[in-house]
């Protein structure tokens, strides 16, 4: 990072007091990012932006673990890992991402210890939430929150969790599984969550239908083209004509590969740090790599794009881009990306069944 | 045995009390009476197709316009009825006409057992009649869940009047364009064009419904209250058809009747097919709304040529119309003309096409069994019949289309046609009737569970 600004900017989240500094801060951060969004790389641009969230996000939980002390209830009682889902998982978040979290601790020898922990991190993790919310990240709609005692949990619990998901692969479990396996650790101890993974990669390896039932679920999403090759646009509201980039370009792809990492039982999260480490492994070819790298970083730049200022001075987004900002050139190269995403997900397919 | 036999012979006698006596019906009796038989159930098919365009509108409506819309088709068919047995008739069949409008038959009275061309007078009025509420019935599509319900007081009357018969008398009645050689026959015209094209004009005169198009341009979907109603609707038209279709032979004849049902039932079929495939293909979703206009279009299409066409050409032209119907809607819409019940594309578009499409495969031999017109494009290789049939729909279109634009417009300057915004948005049940359709699902302005 060259702009020393921006060091500042970092370095002022890091001493944050309070959600309404962490709140002026972020706003520092969207206009600086939005005024670079033209000119700056795609990929140092996220890179950039995602290194801000974290540190948002690692504040926040330090001024969360303050507070607890000033209310009388010391330290962690276990060492933990706050841990990141979703685009934050990925490090794919744009200026608007909300809050998909969840906290993995140490595991207490006896019912005391594991009540005393139970409490310490429900506390912590609500105090995180809510500053955060004061800071502008929304709560995820689907409650998969640190605040949310399903997804703060012991290591063991979280194991014998992960377990019970594995042995019922219904919708709702292996959706579940789905969101485990972008996790990110971006506070504490780092070794709670390999450990969390290790399991869940042993788990997978052991059990190849689990895959099948993954390939559902990252099937879902279909990429926005007819049979035509023409792109399939909102018809009605007020966002007629808009494209939903969100889920008819970039969801399909980061589906896809994940799907295909997890299989080949890479740790990494980043769809294109998925992608290369698909290639190193000899996986794919190296022109097919590029090809899906060249098709994500356009899905990341058009995602930005879908960022509105509203009236008031807040930005907000629903991911969908309209037909406005979308140049004919930019159409051309869009449906050349939702090309290579369809033939992705054929590949995925494909590939995903054969093994079985 | 014997017991069983003496049951039937006397349910035979109790049935056709002439096997009694000595005597037997002549030829053109018997002729007669299955031709009326046939006709008389073919006018109650028709009739009974008002039920199909209650549920249409209503389904493809809003709660709050339920009863309004279900409750003004009867209300309009009943007058409609009248109006047609007082003037209708006489401008479309009357004897001393000329070419262009038929006179005399008015309130009409027949003798108690007239019978012309083998058909008891009677009858082929009903039949008649049933045709004109149903294009009737088409033309409110354009006015659903805005007009006053004076609008259709009046407009009932002048369209039942002035407008249908006009062109009915053209293409059924001996006129000018029947003497061309026309060939529509069952109505893709006459009926489906006719009642598109007053939807046409009511719609524009009235102005896209509150909520239905953005302030930068864009189109909402503003969603029928019930799609089960919508697709039953399609069922109860879909058999309908077969006595506004077949029924149009109106004599039973060498059973040519059966042949033209038969191309009906492809029509519709192509249609249905073609249009759920498209939607499914170009939106990536197959879309239900359209594969229930893609049966209607099909249908429409096929009256103009159930009796000139092969049956791989009704097939073809119910596959084009159901494609026609899915780019249409989007056309009307990109247009920024509201079509509630979608009447301009199933019912003008469709209708347009079905009549064209005699021109293009209308057979020699059907033409002249039939006795209109003569062989298309393909089985002649002549252009004339194609030039008729396109002739006779800028004329007739070109007349409903402005006389619909002059009457809408001249009541608009004395009455006004459309409810107040207040109205609107509570619903015509309340404003124009004072009850929901649905009372229990709906709670008066001073509540809050109002649809807007």
């Amino acid at each position: 990072m060259t702009d020393p600004g921006w060091h500042q900017l970092l370095h002022g989240i890091a001493r944050a007091e309070d959600s309404a500094s962490l709140h002026r801060l972020r706003e520092l951060v969207h206009d600086r990012m939005v005024a670079r969004l033209p000119q700056q790389q795609t990929e140092q641009f996220y890179a950039e932006l995602n290194d801000a969230h974290d540190a948002m996000i690692r504040r926040a939980i330090q001024l969360a673990q303050s507070e607890l002390a000033r209310l009388g209830m010391g330290t962690p009682p276990a060492p933990f890992a706050y841990l990141l889902f979703g685009s934050g998982g990925r490090r794919e978040q744009t200026l608007l991402s909300d809050q998909d979290s969840g906290i993995v601790y140490g595991d207490s020898p006896d019912g005391e210890g594991r009540e005393e922990s139970r409490r310490y991190f429900a506390a912590l993790s609500d105090q995180v939430v809510q500053l955060l919310l004061g800071a502008g990240y929304p709560l995820c709609e689907g409650n998969v929150l640190s605040s949310n005692s399903e997804w703060c949990r012991p290591l063991s619990s979280w194991q014998e969790r992960l377990g019970r998901w594995f042995d019922e692969p219904a919708w709702e479990p292996v959706r579940y599984l789905l969101i485990v396996a972008d996790s990110r650790c971006v506070f504490g101890a780092p070794e709670l969550h390999e450990e969390l993974m290790a399991y869940f990669y042993r788990d997978v390896i052991q059990q190849p239908v689990i895959v099948k039932r993954m390939l559902e679920n990252t099937m879902k999403h279909k990429v926005l083209l007819n049979v035509f090759g023409q792109l399939l646009r909102e018809p009605y509201g007020e966002d007629a004509g808009s494209l939903d980039i969100k889920y008819g370009a970039y969801i399909p792809m980061v589906n896809a590969i994940r799907l295909l990492a997890i299989e080949a039982n890479l740790r990494e999260t980043g769809t294109l740090e998925r992608i290369r480490a698909l290639e190193e492994q000899g996986l794919v070819q190296r022109s097919e790599a590029a090809e899906w790298i060249q098709t994500f970083r356009l899905f990341l730049r058009l995602r930005m794009m879908t960022t509105e200022r509203i009236e008031n001075g807040r930005f907000t987004t629903n991911g969908k881009l309209s037909s406005r900002k979308l140049t004919k050139e930019m159409a051309e190269e869009l449906k050349s990306g939702l090309k290579v995403g369809k033939k992705l997900q054929r590949r995925v397919y494909r590939h995903t069944m054969n093994r079985l | 045995m014997v017991k069983k036999m003496l049951i039937s012979m006397s349910a035979l006698l109790v049935l056709f009390p002439a096997m009694a006596f000595a005597e037997d019906p002549s030829g053109a009796t018997l002729n007669m009476g299955l031709n009326a038989l046939w006709v008389m159930l073919a006018a109650i098919l028709v009739l009974l197709m008002q039920g199909g365009f209650i549920l249409l509108e209503t389904g493809s409506t809003r709660m709050k316009n339920a009863g309004h819309v279900a409750g003004k088709t009867i209300f309009t068919v009943g007058l409609c009825s009248l109006v047609y047995w007082a003037l209708g008739y006489g401008i479309a069949f009357g004897g001393s006409g000329n070419d262009f409008f038929g006179w005399g038959d008015f309130f009409f009275d027949p003798a108690k057992t007239s019978v012309d061309n083998g058909l008891p007078t009677t009858v082929f009025f009903l039949f008649q009649l049933a045709f004109a509420a149903v294009s009737l019935s088409i033309a409110w599509g354009g006015f659903a869940e805005r007009a006053k319900l004076s609008v259709y007081l009046i407009f009932t009357i002048l369209f039942t009047a002035l407008i249908y018969p006009v062109v009915a008398h053209w293409i059924w009645g001996g006129g000018f364009l029947a003497q061309d050689g026309a060939q529509d026959f069952a109505g893709s015209t006459v009926v489906h064009l006719t009642g598109a094209l007053a939807a046409l004009a009511g719609t524009i005169l009235l102005k896209p419904r509150i909520g239905k198009f953005n302030k930068d341009g864009s189109a909402n979907e503003i969603l029928g209250h019930n799609q089960v109603f919508t697709a039953l609707s399609v069922l109860i038209l879909w058999v309908g058809w077969f006595g506004f279709n077949a029924g149009s032979t109106v004599a039973i004849g060498d059973g040519f009747f059966g042949f033209v049902a038969f191309n009906t039932q492809l029509g519709a079929a192509g249609g249905a097919v073609a249009a759920l495939l498209i939607s499914w293909a170009v939106l990536g979703k197959a879309d239900i709304g359209t594969t229930l206009n893609g049966a209607l279009a099909g249908l429409v299409a096929i009256t103009a040529s159930c009796a000139f066409v092969d049956p791989w050409a009704a097939v073809v032209i119910g596959l084009v119309a159901g494609i026609l119907v899915f780019y249409s809607v989007r056309f009307f819409e990109k247009m920024k003309i509201d079509d509630p019940i979608f009447a301009l594309s199933v019912h003008g578009a469709a209708g347009i096409w079905g009549t064209l499409a005699n021109g293009i495969f209308a057979t020699e031999e059907l033409a002249t069994k039939v006795g209109v017109g003569q062989g298309g494009l393909i089985d002649t290789g002549s252009w004339h019949q194609l030039w008729v049939q396109f002739e006779s729909v800028v004329i007739c279109g070109v007349f409903v289309l402005a006389a619909s634009f002059i009457l809408l417009g001249i009541m608009k300057a004395i009455m006004g046609l459309r409810v107040t915004e207040e109205q609107e948005i509570a619903g015509l049940d309340l404003s124009e009737h004072g009850n929901y359709g649905y009372p229990e699902q709906l709670k008066k302005p001073s509540g809050q569970n109002i649809q807007a």
